[in-house]
């Protein structure tokens, strides 16, 4: 049902004016996805940093709540930048994406990697701070960081195969992926 | 005393002489020579090579590969930011510029190889296509100039003294060019993207 | 940097080797915008992102 429910959202998108428009812009969608991925240098870059710091592989003789401080404003504005982007390439091509398993799975690991990143946060606050100028963070803080790398290369890397048409809805008969990428017309018709 | 001026002045006598020779290989009209020459490796390269092979029979490791050039990507953008913003006085204002300069070079230089690589494995992959696209040889030029720049120029400027010794002008001259160049060196990647 | 601010080695090649190439890459985004302006008008009649009329 959820599935019927995205399609039917995702067609009512597509319908939209602003949705055409951006699709059939000379260069607006390449300016849109060019800006998603470059912004890339500026989140990923920020939260990579820190975690490195955290892992003890970098900045090791600065304090690591201040790398984790001074780079969390670039770091948000990275993200919310790659955020807007990101909800407008749906809304550009809204039935592609909704119906690739690989955006899907993408928005899964997004969320976990926001939870992974609030817990961090807290423990990062509720660290006693005596481990701070140590090169290396305590254990709970250095899997979070762990974690953090695992998930967003798995963001970044389904993000890359978004474009590629290996399990797309008409490219597949496995049941299965396409239950999983909502491929409704396809399920039904086997 | 020519010998020690030698000595004393290399990087500027190294870099005139790059620039003389720059200019003489325009003026003979060398490059175009060069570049017709280049057809054959590049069309090695995408039909004939294990890398071209992989990357055009094996569409998933292509992607993945492509995923970890990006990432890379990221990684030396992360790295260049935080040290050039520093250096302009942006960001980690409380903590010395040598300390942050030093401190992610290490790191630039593991991404920057990591992409190299990447980047050679993707562009086999499409080789006879990018050898026609003059974007990929900007971005070639500026990945080169770029890199030389950084390593010859930069970090041993920035290395040497205390940066409170160097011009400020300088500092900030070095921090914005490095910041272009590596916006420059990831758009003209993007670009080959959409082409 | 020397008592006198004569510059040295490293700070000549760096003002040097800077000027060149942020003129050069300036000089390569400005022609980049000049030619999309140019295309964008070419497209559409008019410098505009979007192709339609009701567009911001």
């Amino acid at each position: 049902m959820i599935n019927e429910l995205l399609l039917q959202f995702a067609h009512w998108m597509e319908a939209q004016q602003y949705s055409q428009m951006l699709v059939a812009g000379y260069y607006s969608y390449s300016w849109l996805e060019a800006t998603h991925v470059l912004t890339l240098m500026v989140s990923i870059g920020s939260l990579f940093i820190i975690d490195f710091r955290m892992l003890g592989l970098m900045l090791t003789n600065v304090p690591a709540s201040t790398v984790a401080n001074r780079l969390h404003k670039p770091m948000i504005i990275g993200f919310l930048i790659m955020f807007i982007t990101g909800i407008l390439l749906v809304y550009a091509k809204p039935v592609e994406t909704i119906q690739s398993l690989w955006f899907r799975i993408k928005m899964i690991l997004l969320f976990f990697a926001f939870i992974n990143a609030m817990v961090f946060n807290a423990r990062l606050k509720a660290a006693d701070g005596s481990w701070d100028r140590d090169p290396v963070a305590p254990k709970a803080l250095r899997v979070g960081a762990i974690i953090s790398l695992v998930l967003w290369c798995g963001v970044v890397t389904l993000g890359r195969y978004i474009p590629y048409d290996w399990v797309d809805c008409t490219n597949t008969n496995n049941s299965t992926i396409l239950w999983a990428a909502g491929c409704v017309e396809q399920l039904s018709a086997l | 005393m020519s010998g020690s001026l030698l000595n004393q002045y290399v990087r500027t006598i190294g870099l005139v002489a790059i620039l003389l020779l720059v200019g003489i290989l325009e003026v003979f009209e060398v490059r175009t020579s060069i570049y017709g020459s280049l057809l054959p490796f590049f069309e090695w390269m995408r039909q004939s090579s294990w890398l071209g092979v992989i990357g055009t029979t094996y569409g998933s490791i292509y992607a993945t590969v492509e995923a970890v050039h990006l990432i890379s990507m990221g990684v030396i953008g992360g790295t260049v930011l935080a040290t050039d913003l520093r250096l302009l006085g942006i960001v980690f204002r409380d903590i010395p510029s040598e300390t942050i300069s030093t401190g992610t070079h290490k790191c630039f230089r593991a991404a920057l190889i990591v992409a190299l690589l990447t980047g050679v494995f993707c562009a086999a992959g499409v080789a006879d296509k990018v050898y026609y696209m003059q974007v990929f040889w900007v971005k070639m030029l500026v990945l080169l100039a770029g890199s030389c720049f950084m390593f010859f120029i930069k970090q041993p400027l920035l290395n040497s003294r205390p940066h409170a010794e160097i011009n400020p002008w300088i500092i900030r001259l070095l921090a914005i060019t490095s910041i272009l160049i590596w916006f420059t060196v990831a758009a003209t990647g993007r670009w080959i993207g959409f082409s | 940097m020397n008592k006198d601010s004569k510059w040295d080695d490293k700070e000549i090649a760096a003002v040097g080797s800077g000027v060149i190439i942020l003129g050069a890459l300036l000089y390569y985004w400005v022609g980049q915008g000049q030619s999309t302006v140019e295309l964008l008008e070419l497209a559409y009649g008019s410098f505009k992102l979007f192709n339609n009329p009701l567009a911001f």
